[in-house]
């Protein structure tokens, strides 16, 4: 195991987590160098994903970029949907007519929940809770079905435009989304029934991967991980896009910072995404979903930068947008959440810790790889 | 306004440096390369404690890279853009690890992605890319149909 010519311990090893792994969710892999069964250094290893997104953006005409943006999050595509939207929206000076801005919110804190959902799945299974995890998959395949109603696509929906969305609701929708909602309600009580309230998931993550709140903010953490360390900050109260403004919802967090801590958050987002989704049915104004933008194939947007910011299902997601005035855009660069969570933090958090706790501690950081890669 | 007032007292500091608020919650500042490191030093006692983002922008025709450092304040959330630029044929910055020891990342991407040297910084290993060759593919002289071409025997 050990490669020839490099200089350790005896007792070292190394060892290749992922990507080929069983308890590697997603396209990553981390070079671990243990004793026994203690981690003594852990080294990040992205790129597995690498697709040249920001590359790709500056040869294609504005409206070209949506196949390739929401591809950027697999498991939570809409908000990188919406902030490529925002920012050419902020550029070009586009109006987006209330009605959208609504739909906007709902689509994502739809994405939010089967985000989540997925976590869940995932996090669940991990540690030995096969049926929640089927319990969770099946609730995401709900909200898949509904994705499939408003946009006709399953993962990738291409929903979100620039100066609205492309379609408004079809008839029934409604009241799909609200029996949904219900169900959902329904399964949370039995998720904290077998699993968040069970003793024997919180002895097994209770105290493990602990991120301290000072750390956090140090390395630039955002969303559910810092707000598990204490912090209260959330894009859509700081700076409402969509219609979070009008919205009524609280920012769940949790002290500890370990990995109950995180997962706690993310249990307690759940239960106000479903609030808001129901707010959004109930105050939906009328009127039209969409402002043409102009032709686009002929679409220049004046030259300008802008940064714009919202809050994903992972945290603080940005884009860093240049433009010369052109048909294509100069650069965009994506922040993603990620990115500070997912390589540094990680190495620094598994410093120590036993080789079984790898997996689980991994996605109570919730990390998603192709964000990272791009 | 907040805003205004950040921006009276880094014009009064550095005299080099334009301040413009573009809108409500943010700030965008440009500066020579050689007072850059202080002001994100003398931001981050002010509250930005946030470092978001770094990147970078291939000024081609002018020969130019352009660093942008973005950073946010917890207490109001005011979003600092702090730009600079160096010279592309000799593209060598200071690393900001001293203030930010993530923006270790960030600086190892751009090492990547642009090839800016970053002084300072021990990590600047491969990140995303497996035995790249070629020149540093974001940079605006990339071809990347010409690399693709060569690459895959495209008829």
């Amino acid at each position: 195991m050990n490669r020839g010519g490099t200089k350790m311990d005896k007792r070292q090893l190394t060892l290749y987590f992922g990507p080929q792994h069983i308890g590697m969710v997603g396209n990553f892999s981390i070079t671990l160098t243990v004793e026994g069964d203690m981690i003594q250094k852990a080294v990040a290893n992205p790129g597995f994903l690498h697709r040249g997104f920001e590359k790709m953006l500056e040869n294609c005409t504005y409206t070209q970029g949506f196949p390739y943006v929401c591809r950027i999050n697999v498991m939570d595509p809409d908000p990188c949907e919406q902030i490529y939207a925002m920012a050419i929206e902020e550029l070009a000076g586009l109006e987006v007519p209330p009605r959208a801005q609504y739909l906007r919110t709902m689509v994502l804190e739809m994405s939010r929940l089967s985000s989540h959902l997925l976590w869940l799945w995932a996090y669940a299974n991990e540690l030995g809770f096969d049926t929640i995890g089927h319990w969770a998959m099946a609730q995401r395949d709900y909200f898949i079905d509904l994705f499939d109603m408003i946009a006709g696509a399953r993962v990738y929906h291409i929903y979100i435009w620039p100066g609205g969305v492309r379609r408004d609701i079809p008839t029934g929708f409604a009241e799909k989304m609200q029996q949904t909602l219900g169900g959902l309600e329904d399964s949370l009580k039995d998720y904290d029934a077998v699993f968040f309230n069970n003793r024997v998931f919180r002895r097994r993550v209770d105290g493990v991967g602990v991120l301290s709140q000072e750390e956090a903010v140090r390395f630039g953490v955002t969303g559910g991980d810092l707000r598990a360390t204490g912090v209260e900050r959330d894009v859509r109260k700081e700076e409402p896009y969509a219609a979070y403004a009008d919205m009524d919802f609280e920012v769940p967090t949790m002290d500890d910072g370990d990995s109950y801590a995180r997962a706690m958050v993310v249990r307690k987002e759940m239960e106000q995404s479903i609030s808001i989704i129901r707010q959004v049915l109930d105050k939906m104004p009328e009127g039209s979903a969409w402002h043409r933008p102009p032709n686009p194939f002929k679409w220049k947007i004046p030259a300008g930068e802008t940064y714009v910011r919202m809050e994903s299902a992972r945290g603080e997601l940005g884009v860093y947008a240049v433009s010369d005035g052109s048909d294509k855009i100069y650069r965009m660069a994506y922040r993603v959440p990620s990115y500070p969570h997912g390589i540094l933090v990680l190495e620094k958090l598994l410093q120590g810790m036993n080789i079984a706790d790898v997996g689980h501690m991994l996605l109570s950081l919730n990390i998603a790889a192709p964000e990272i890669d791009r | 306004m907040r805003e205004e007032a950040i921006k009276q007292d880094i014009e009064q500091r550095y005299e080099a440096c334009l301040v413009t608020v573009p809108r409500e919650k943010r700030i965008g500042i440009s500066l020579p390369k050689d007072s850059l490191f202080s002001l994100i030093a003398f931001i981050k006692d002010e509250g930005f404690r946030h470092l978001s983002l770094i990147t970078c922008v291939d000024w081609i025709e002018e020969d130019e890279f352009e660093l942008v450092y973005h950073l946010a304040s917890y207490e109001d959330g005011i979003h600092a853009i702090v730009k600079t630029r160096i010279d592309r044929a000799d593209p060598v910055y200071l690393s900001i690890i001293p203030l930010f020891e993530h923006a270790q990342t960030y600086e190892r991407e751009i090492h990547e992605m642009f090839g800016v040297d970053f002084t300072g910084n021990d990590r600047l290993t491969p990140f995303l890319l497996t035995n790249w060759e070629e020149i540093p593919p974001m940079r605006k002289d990339f071809d990347t149909k010409e690399y693709s071409e060569r690459m895959f025997e495209h008829e």
